[in-house]
């Protein structure tokens, strides 16, 4: 660290976009931290994307605004970016670098950490199977969270997804021991009021003292939003495998982070695939989600929960596209669901859990959930080709049956998907309320559920 | 002479290094102070570009470069099943052993324990004369799997001496020696073979013997052939990797090759804790002493990602060599796309459509075309298959991207996995009206055969009924269901008891998640007699209610999770009770 | 009068139907009443205690937010302490390595900058910098390095040299200053464990 690297360069050979192109440069590494230093003193800090034949392509984390061919000056420090980690960093604010922005000094590092991580072996992963209860009915009981999952909430514009992601991290912090858990939050581009709304949220819990939190705002420099779910996610490797805790990771907004790297790539002329993103999204997106996970014979885990709002409420758009394809499910907020008044305006036909099965069952949840929750889903989606149908031939068209399902998909969405901002059930209230739904059928409806928990749990009116 | 140059540039999993006159195409390279993993994928005056296997985080110009002289290569020996690896075959717990939980770099292990023994059983004796691809003797490698030693696809053959007598060895030992114009080799219980050349065999046979997976919509509506290939396209959260992996544990061959290939991490964690606990349905032993698993997950490098179907398909062939059946798995060729997509955008080749190279469909065609049914080279005669499955992840799920159109081209079973079908949470979600398979005709002798004469009718009658749904479907959309008369209404019934009862199987019910042919059959065939009695009861004057309320519907419905596969009888009592309920309700209209 | 008494008794029937409506009137309606305050009992106790709740959750809340903010409080000013305490102790030292005696060993040191600046620069046609104090140091260390030359004009530091390669395009700041400042996070690690902080 001493002696390897810090040499300055002063050949500027081009700025473009984010890139800043240094000549005549020799011994810098790929990957490598690099300090730009403008004419008036300020530092900026950059990595080396591409190095060759005396060229090095950095990418300049802070922007390009104000740099010039001369009087720029471009150190390479001999190091990956790396994030100082300890114990301490819980209560924080730091930046979208990782830098305090609290007003308190660096913290004392315990050791200090490649931001990228390394990829978890498969081998030693330990499959994820613990029931997180989140308080929220809709996600307990039918999209079921557990510890190391990583289960995105796809949203849109404006709707309720932070409170809703508020929520899962005060209530889910509840449960267990307080201190195992902890709560990572990453701001990626979003207004300062949400951030903020965010820190309150956790600040009103008491859980503030029990997070980290890593602001890149709205205002900040965009580029800088391809370093702060790395920071973020460094530290919570750090307090979950090292120091054994639980960390809920919430990161919001992904899709602020995706443009960033579009407009890296643009810069450097790759071939764009879908929409102008590069090729390589999903990699880059999975170096990201698939840090959530546990390690055999380590006591902590991460959870993800990172927030995307999809342009236009477009599902098939690359980055919810992508996204779904490596979390471990998403739960999908509805626009309509929203504009009728709903909270939490959670659209479960197209949401899911993959990692549910597991989590759920004697032991854990009750021995009837899975079963219950794939009759509730059958039964809901019945409801809703009932209620399309009916809004064509008119209520006469249908048969009494199609009624039933017609009741049951109001007393869903009113009794049990709705839920207050602090309301905290059970998972034995859900699953009574799903029961109340699953009754309102006639029992040779009931097609998903084995004859003895229907025996057990079915309410007769 | 092996090639020694220096690295010039550097970009993510590119690197070009000059010095290189001496390197020749695929051939595997050292690169950088830390001794990464490569493979040199083009070569221009002396400069060679290398795909490298491993993170080139800190990688840096002037760093060596060192050619291996051999292509990429896999061990191919006892030892494998049972294997988690990396996608260039280093084992994944091995290299836990090395760098701990997380992955490390320029870690070199052994593909398999070579100091393990094995008791071996000579097939042949010193004098004989032998050949390339030719059975020496017998090893049992796990309680399923009886592996054959085989001398190389490219051994020259001769006359064999110093043959060991049956006894236990490890893989070192030299078991023979083969003499040949006076040129001597030795013979090991392994050999390697470069992964992207296929393996030779003497010839091939045409697919006509069912791949049986105990699932009903694939078994029994679009079957595949053991040797055949066959696709699975679906939007993300259809349900496609669970159905790999019911294929993977339940499918009748006997090794199974499940390739993760830039998927999640926690899938393969999840083979790995499951597949030792479950029973194969047949023989009763552990699913994990036939399954190898190659896993380049998706935050792993992307070059390796590429190199993981090749080792795979390597590994299914070896395994066919011996006269087995082999099922690969790969989840998904379009992560496999993607790497190919990177690269060529590395080495700055004009791209096709959406960027992937325009050898794009060439690779899927060479990767299909090592599927099939054959006699394997050397003696004695033996017949073994690789079936090839691919993944397909179509980014929105639209079925006219690149990789699944290609794909389309060298498949002859198509699972189109369906969106809408998943929202309901109707699984497999495979759309009955768009998937197809181009294998239906080559294996109905084998169901009637061994299961039913009446196999082909009968499925052809309960498609039928999906049709004619199908179509009736639009007229109530505009009408409602109560447009349509009785015997139509009727279609609509039954077609929803047939995907309740027939198309829609839960993978997580111990009885469901695999169904025996001769219950496939039976289910489905009651079904049909079920509409034809139905429609009989009409034309006699009975109503669409007492059809509809017969006590046996809610049974037939539920036949599936309750009834196992060794309960037969109970299927038969079903069949009864359901002429008679009939009976029952045409009674009480003659009685009228 | 019996037209009279039949006109009394009527009254008095009618009085006494009415006294009895009347009463019995009152009666029902000090039932209600009483079964109505009976009602409103459980009501107003589920009513208090909603109060009452709704007031203890949001005390909780307080109480959490206040006893979670304090501690964070208390957490960080330990830590300023802890940086002021840092900081003295990394003035005091730069102190005395800047009075630091410029003979012996201290001419080895400048040899062993230079040498790592011209390797790490890959050349040896470069130009120094110093400050006033270790221009001599320097110049007798040249000698050693041919191709290199000390400039007249001093740079501001505690000590040691910065080395530019003759075309400009590389610099390697190779001060006490800037090693300090590499090392600095390192060196504050060191210090507040000698302080009992830290992990």
């Amino acid at each position: 660290m001493t002696a390897e690297g810090g040499v300055q360069y002063s050949k500027i050979a081009e700025i473009k976009g984010p890139l800043v192109v240094v000549d005549d440069v020799e011994n810098a590494a790929f990957d490598e931290l690099v300090e730009i230093e403008t004419t008036e003193g300020e530092r900026r800090l950059g990595k080396v994307l591409e190095v060759g034949n005396g060229k090095a392509i950095v990418q300049v984390f802070e922007g390009t605004t104000g740099l010039s061919i001369s009087g720029t000056n471009a150190k390479f420090v001999g190091k990956v970016m790396e994030m100082p980690v300890s114990k301490e960093v819980l209560g924080r604010v730091f930046d979208g670098l990782g830098r305090p922005k609290d007003g308190l000094p660096d913290p004392i590092a315990d050791k200090f950490v490649d931001i990228n991580g390394e990829p978890m072996n498969p081998e030693q992963r330990e499959y994820p199977k613990d029931f997180i209860q989140t308080g929220v009915s809709v996600i307990d009981g039918l999209m079921t969270l557990v510890r190391g999952q990583k289960l995105p909430i796809f949203s849109g514009s404006g709707m309720s997804h932070n409170l809703l992601a508020a929520q899962i991290a005060r209530q889910a912090s509840v449960v267990g021991k307080q201190d195992d858990f902890a709560v990572v939050f990453a701001a990626i581009g979003v207004q300062y009021s949400e951030a903020e709304y965010f820190r309150r949220s956790l600040e009103e819990s008491g859980a503030l003292k029990r997070s980290v939190l890593f602001l890149n705002t709205a205002d900040d420099p965009a580029i800088e939003r391809i370093i702060t779910p790395r920071v973020a996610l460094t530290v919570a490797e750090y307090l979950a495998f090292e120091l054994g805790m639980h960390v809920l990771v919430v990161i919001t907004d992904m899709t602020n982070y995706a443009e960033a790297l579009r407009e890296i790539s643009a810069a450097r002329e790759e071939v764009p695939g879908r929409k102008g993103y590069p090729g390589y999204l999903y990699t880059d997106l999975s170096t990201l989600y698939e840090r959530a996970g546990k390690l055999n014979g380590r006591k902590g885990s991460v959870t993800q929960v990172p927030i995307l709002s999809m342009p236009s409420d477009d599902i098939t758009h690359p980055i919810p596209d992508l996204t779904g394809y490596i979390t471990e499910g998403q739960i999908v907020v509805g626009r309509d669901l929203f504009r009728q008044g709903v909270y939490p305006p959670i659209n479960i036909l197209s949401s899911l859990s993959r990692l549910m099965k597991d989590g759920i069952g004697e032991g854990s949840t009750r021995d009837d959930h899975s079963e219950v929750s794939n009759q509730v889903y059958d039964a809901y989606s019945r409801s809703q080709e009932v209620r399309a149908l009916a809004g064509i031939v008119g209520k006469a068209g249908l048969t009494e049956i199609d009624l039933k399902y017609l009741e049951l998909g109001d007393t869903f969405e009113k009794e049990f998907l709705t839920q207050a901002t602090d309301e905290n059930r059970t998972i034995e209230e859900t699953l009574t309320l799903m029961w109340k739904i699953v009754s309102k059928l006639p029992k040779n409806e009931i097609t998903k559920i084995k004859d003895k928990h229907v025996e057990k749990y079915y309410q007769e009116e | 002479m092996a090639a020694q140059g220096r690295i010039v540039w550097v970009s993510g999993p590119a690197v070009r290094a000059d010095g290189m006159s001496d390197a020749k195409m695929y051939e595997t390279v050292t690169v950088g102070n830390s001794k990464l993993v490569g493979e040199v994928i083009r070569l221009t005056g002396d400069v060679a570009f290398i795909q490298v296997y491993e993170s080139t985080s800190g990688l840096k110009p002037g760093e060596p470069v060192v050619g291996t002289g051999n292509p990429l290569s896999v061990l191919l020996g006892p030892g494998i099943i049972g294997q988690l690896y990396d996608g260039i075959q280093r084992p994944l717990r091995e290299l836990s052993k090395a760098s701990g939980s997380f992955i490390g770099r320029g870690i070199t292990t052994s593909a398999v324990d070579m100091t393990k023994k094995y008791h071996f059983v000579p097939t042949v004796s010193n004098g004989d004369e032998v050949a390339a691809g030719n059975i020496i003797g017998t090893i049992q490698e796990t309680d399923l799997i009886e592996h054959s030693i085989m001398l190389s696809p490219d051994h020259k053959g001769g006359k064999l001496s110093n043959l060991v007598s049956e006894g236990d060895y490890d893989l070192e030992t030299v078991l023979a020696t083969t003499e040949k114009d006076g040129q001597s080799v030795d013979v090991k219980m392994y050999h390697k073979w470069p992964v992207r050349k296929p393996r030779p065999y003497n010839k091939r046979h045409d697919p006509t013997v069912p791949l049986l997976t105990g699932q009903r919509v694939i078994d029994t509506f679009f079957p595949i052939a053991k040797g055949g290939t066959g696709s699975i396209p679906g939007a993300f959260g259809t349900g496609k990797t669970v159905t790999l992996h019911q294929i993977a544990k339940w499918a009748d061959s006997q090794v199974v090759v499940y390739i993760g290939c830039g998927e999640r991490g926690n899938e393969m964690t999840e083979v790995l804790v499951e597949f030792p606990h479950l029973k194969d349905p047949r023989s009763g032993k552990p699913l994990m002493d036939r399954t190898v698993l190659v896993a380049n997950t998706s935050n792993m490098p992307v070059a390796a990602r590429e190199a993981s179907i090749y080792t795979g398909v390597t590994i299914a062939e070896y395994y066919r060599d011996m006269g087995k059946d082999v099922v690969l798995v790969a989840d998904s060729t379009s992560r496999w796309a993607e790497s190919l997509r990177e690269m060529s955008g590395r080495l700055e080749e004009m791209p096709a459509e959406e960027g992937y190279p325009s050898y794009l469909a060439s690779r899927l065609a060479e990767f299909y075309e090592r599927a099939g049914r054959v006699q394997a080279a050397g003696s004695p005669d033996r017949n073994g298959s690789v079936t090839l499955i691919g993944a397909v992840s179509p980014s929105g799920g639209d079925f006219t991207e690149p990789v699944t159109t290609h794909t389309m081209r060298f498949i002859k079973t198509f699972w189109a996995l369906d969106a809408k079908l998943a929202y309901s949470r109707h699984y497999p979600s495979i759309n009955w009206m768009n998937s197809y398979s181009g294998y239906l005709a080559d294996i109905a002798k084998w169901w009637s055969e061994n299961i039913s004469e009446d196999w082909f009718n009968i499925r052809s009658e309960t498609y039928g009924i999906l049709q004619r749904e199908d179509t009736l479907k639009e007229i109530v959309r505009l009408l409602g269901p109560e447009a349509l008369p009785d015997e139509e209404k009727l279609i609509l019934e039954v077609a929803r008891m047939i995907k309740i009862g027939l198309l829609q199987q839960n993978s997580f019910d111990d009885v469901d998640t695999y169904c025996s042919p001769e219950k496939q059959f039976k289910l489905m065939k009651l079904l049909v007699d079920f509409y034809n009695k139905g429609q009989q009861a009409l034309k006699e004057g009975a109503a669409l209610s007492d059809v509809r309320e017969l006590g046996v519907v809610s049974i037939l419905l539920k036949a599936r999770i309750d009834i196992k596969d060794d309960e037969m009888p109970k299927l038969e009592q079903l069949e009864k009770d359901m002429h008679e309920q009939f009976k029952s309700i045409s009674g009480v209209k003659v009685s009228n | 009068m019996a037209s009279n008494s039949a006109l009394e008794s009527t009254i008095d029937k009618i009085l006494k139907n009415t006294e009895h409506d009347i009463l019995t009137n009152i009666k029902t309606g000090l039932d209600e009443s009483q079964q109505s305050l009976d009602d409103a009992i459980p009501k107003l106790e589920s009513e208090y205690d909603k109060i009452i709740s709704d007031g203890k959750k949001e005390a909780d809340k307080i109480e959490k937010q206040i006893t979670g903010s304090s501690d964070i409080e208390v957490r960080n000013k330990q830590l300023m302490v802890l940086e002021e305490a840092v900081d003295k102790v990394f003035s005091v030292a730069l102190d005395q390595i800047a009075n630091a005696d410029r003979s012996g060993d201290y001419s080895n040191l400048i040899k062993t900058l230079i040498e790592e600046a011209t390797k790490i620069l890959g050349t040896s046609d470069i130009s120094i910098f110093t400050n006033a104090k270790d221009k001599d140091a320097v110049q007798s260390a040249l000698s050693q390095f041919s191709g290199a030359e000390l400039l007249s004009e001093t740079i501001d530091c505690l000590g040691g040299i910065k080395v530019k390669s003759k075309d400009g395009a590389m610099t390697f700041d190779n001060t006490i200053d800037a090693r300090i400042e590499r090392l600095k996070p390192l060196i504050r690690k060191e210090i507040a464990a000698k302080f009992g902080v830290g992990n």
